[in-house]
């Protein structure tokens, strides 16, 4: 079956006829009467902008958007957010066996299993008291906005399958990710710019490579996929007109290329056609807001300096004011990867270095998008694929499926919190598991979708981003 | 151990006192009394003329598949390339010249709307060219395309940088585009790095390779458009296809265009069509006359030399003209 045939077949008017009688309501009502209403609505048919398949909400959303700071490699939660005085006691001592019989293990095979002691000493900050480390000198001054969850569980070991999973539900290939289910559910606010947008810096230690298949649509139809927006120099591929083509004669061609596509769809009246019309349009669009996106020439010093940074430099600092920028444009759903949390040795000073990074940014994002009253309606997801083993590997950690932590704070979490707890070593979550579907069903539940409801038909079954599990944690919700 | 063996719920000749081999699986797969490995082919070499399989569902004909639309047609041509001995070529040849194939993909509203799908095939169907295809055609239609076969693999133009984001543990790789007549081979050549192909092959839907696709996604999105009207390699077609609009077109404006559409759709353009691209050429001859600078920037995009005798600001307007024909819908789909 070819799946985005089979969609736009949905775009013709019969189909939208019936779509907007179980959808929009009255629209289709009133367009039996008013012919021009019909016709306008037709027209919003064919806009570029696509407005979702979940219409209505299954609940009033708490957020309308997602900007998901994925800590690629592994963050080690024992050195930044999950305070474990016991295993400090135990540092070089063996490893309980009845903590590790019997459970995956990445590259501390055959080992012999050692603890090692939390490497940086935590404090407690803000009003609320939340524990951290002091590689975060700027996140503890947001320590009261943030939902801290040290309770996370996944359920694979290596890089990429768990971040497949973190971002897909499942480590088989080919299956949508949240930032396209949530894209395809919502539809975009904005029509110069796709809804689903990814940027990637690295830095501070092993730059383990992330995958294309991290924002693919899986079987969703292609449209729906993040684009992977470049960080340094054009932020889109082939977004400038050729040389000696001036922007109004790119206006021209274009222009003529629509009216002889509508000119040849009135003979043979195909949605296609339509649907290239509205594409074109969109790409002259991005032609002029890409480049405006990446210009920051508008911001004030006060807020360069707020994140840490000169310009678009690729940095993780730049990602996070462009994610701004990209958030106030409404866009849907924004994902950026900081590749440098692989701390298998030094973890001492590579948690330090790396948390250098991206600690200033990631707090001035936070900051910045409260004062301008957006941060109510914009959930942030910090956090890696996976945690880091308790047990020493030399002077590093090994990754870590049981028990890790993630943070979350705005749109509809309540702040100031900490939800879950791993046991005394912090090996296994031993208290409100978080497992990643859970996650997933409470970032859409944030958003306003019912997770079972959310299916797409694919080889004969309906798929779901959380597939068959997946609780949304009502107790962080505020 | 587990040893090689075919599920044991499906027929299989038993082989005694040795371990199977590949060998067996394949004599397995195309023993005569099998009839699934021919219908697979038949139905995925139908989609190729097509547009859809009899069976829609290309990677499963099984219980999570569709019901063919034409069940004793699958049968007959899946019998028919059997006995023939496998005969992909005449299997093609059986396609292409039926009366099927060769009907018009037009239809009236009532039968489009009676059968949306094609279902009954009482049409040709229509489909956007596959992504190397979309490349393939442009070149083609330009006059560039080199119909060499076989050799290593090429390397069309790329965005600066584009491998820069290549994260591997080597560092960036280096990627220089290929000079002379490997510029402009065929897309099936293209270098292919897995999950990091040529950014317009991957617009235009090419899989990333990192798993098998029984079948492509067909999507229609503005990073598609971008390609077509921004990517060296199309506006070097399309300054080339204006030099032969110039050269072979003919004298008069609606010669050259009709020469042009003829070229690209393989059909004559309506009085609309042309009046549209009559203006537009007028209007950017007026403005390439004024600003040389920026015809000649136009005129020289990618390796090919600009043809001699020509004026540089016709070149110029006449490239305009081409870039819109290599733009339309009709020419990037299969009608």
């Amino acid at each position: 079956m070819n799946f985005l045939n089979d969609y736009q077949l949905h775009e013709t008017r019969r189909h939208f006829l019936g779509r907007a009688a179980a959808g929009v309501g009255g629209i289709a009502l009133a367009s039996l009467l008013n012919p021009k209403l019909m016709a306008a609505a037709e027209a919003q048919a064919k806009e570029p902008q696509w407005r979702g398949v979940v219409n209505p909400l299954d609940f009033r959303p708490r957020a309308k958007r997602v900007i998901y700071l994925f800590m690629s490699g592994g963050p080690s939660h024992l050195e930044t957010f999950d305070n474990k005085p016991q295993l400090a006691k135990l540092d070089g001592q063996p490893m309980p066996e009845s903590f590790t019989k019997g459970q995956p293990i990445a590259q501390l095979q055959g080992a012999a299993l050692k603890c090692l002691a939390p490497q940086h000493p935590f404090g407690k900050y803000g009003k609320s008291g939340q524990e951290m480390t002091d590689v975060f000198p700027y996140m503890q001054q947001i320590a009261d906005d943030m939902c801290i969850i040290r309770s996370m569980q996944t359920e694979q070991i290596n890089h990429d399958p768990a971040q497949t999973y973190m971002n897909t539900g499942t480590s088989i290939s080919g299956r949508p990710s949240m930032g396209s289910w949530v894209w395809y559910g919502l539809g975009c606010e904005c029509d110069n710019l796709p809804g689903f947008v990814v940027l990637t810096s690295e830095g501070g230690g092993q730059a383990q490579p992330v995958s294309a298949r991290q924002w693919h649509s899986g079987f969703l139809p292609s449209k729906f996929q993040g684009v992977k927006f470049r960080s340094k120099g054009e932020a889109v591929l082939y977004v400038n007109s050729p040389p000696g083509v001036s922007t109004e004669q790119q206006r021209d061609v274009l222009d003529a290329v629509q009216k002889l596509d509508g000119l040849f769809d009135e003979t043979v009246d195909n949605p296609e056609i339509a649907t290239r019309i509205s594409q074109y349009e969109m790409a002259f669009k991005m032609q002029a807001s890409v480049p405006d996106l990446i210009d920051l020439s508008d911001e004030p010093q006060y807020v360069l300096d707020m994140y840490g940074t000169k310009g678009a430099d690729g940095s993780f600092a730049s990602n996070c004011l462009l994610a701004r920028r990209l958030a106030e444009r409404g866009v849907r759903f924004i994902q950026l990867y900081h590749r440098g949390w692989d701390h298998h040795g030094g973890v001492k000073q590579g948690v330090a270095t790396t948390a250098k990074l991206v600690d200033q940014a990631t707090a001035a994002l936070v900051q910045d998008l409260k004062q301008r009253g957006m941060l109510e309606d914009t959930l942030i997801i910090w956090g890696g694929e996976f945690g880091r083993t308790p047990m020493a590997q030399g002077d590093g950690r090994d990754h870590h499926i049981r028990g890790f932590s993630l943070w979350m704070a705005g749109g509809g979490v309540k702040p100031g919190i900490t939800h879950g707890a791993t046991d005394e070593l912090g090996y296994a979550a031993a208290q409100d598991p978080v497992h990643v579907h859970d996650l997933h069903a409470t970032v859409l539940y944030l958003l306003g979708i019912e997770h079972t409801k959310l299916t797409h038909r694919f080889q004969g079954r309906d798929f779901r981003l959380t597939d068959v599990a997946g609780n949304v944690v009502h107790s962080i919700l505020a | 151990m587990v040893n090689p063996a075919v599920p044991a719920f499906l027929p299989h000749a038993a082989i005694e006192g040795r371990r199977e081999t590949r060998l067996d699986l394949a004599q397995w797969l195309t023993a005569p009394e099998n009839p699934l490995t021919s219908r697979v082919i038949v139905n995925r070499m139908w989609k190729k003329f097509y547009g859809a399989g009899l069976s829609r569902v290309l990677e499963d004909v099984g219980t999570r598949g569709d019901w063919p639309t034409h069940p004793e047609l699958l049968d007959w041509l899946a019998a028919e390339f059997r006995d023939s001995g496998w005969d992909v070529k005449r299997l093609v040849k059986l396609m292409v010249t039926s009366a099927a194939y060769r009907q018009t993909s037009t239809a009236s509203k009532e039968l489009r709307e009676a059968d949306p799908d094609n279902k009954w095939l009482e049409r040709q169907s229509t489909f956007r060219l596959a992504a190397e295809f979309v490349r393939d055609n442009a070149l083609k239609v330009s006059g560039l395309l080199s119909e060499k076969m076989g050799g290593p693999s090429v390397y069309p133009y790329q965005p600066d940088g584009y491998y820069a984001d290549c994260n591997t543990f080597r560092g960036p790789l280096i990627y220089d585009p290929s000079k002379g007549e490997d510029q402009y081979r065929r897309g099936l050549y293209t270098f292919w790095k897995r999950s990091f192909l040529h950014p317009s092959l991957l617009a235009f839907d090419s899989p990333t390779r990192e798993e098998c696709a029984a079948e492509r996604v067909v999507s229609n999105t503005p990073l598609q458009a971008l390609v077509l009207l921004n990517d060296p390699t199309y506006n070097e077609a399309a300054r080339c296809f204006a030099g032969h609009i110039l050269k072979e077109g003919g004298a008069t404006a609606a010669d050259r265009i009709t020469w042009a559409y003829r070229q690209a759709v393989s059909r004559k353009p309506t009085a609309g069509e042309l009046s549209i691209l009559t203006d537009l050429c007028a209007k950017h001859l007026k403005e390439y006359q004024s600003d040389k600078d920026a015809a000649a920037k136009l005129i020289h995009i990618g390796l090919a030399p600009p043809p001699d005798g020509v004026d540089l600001s016709e070149l110029a307007a006449w490239t305009s003209v081409a870039r819109a024909v290599l733009n339309l819908h009709e020419t990037v789909a299969r009608l």
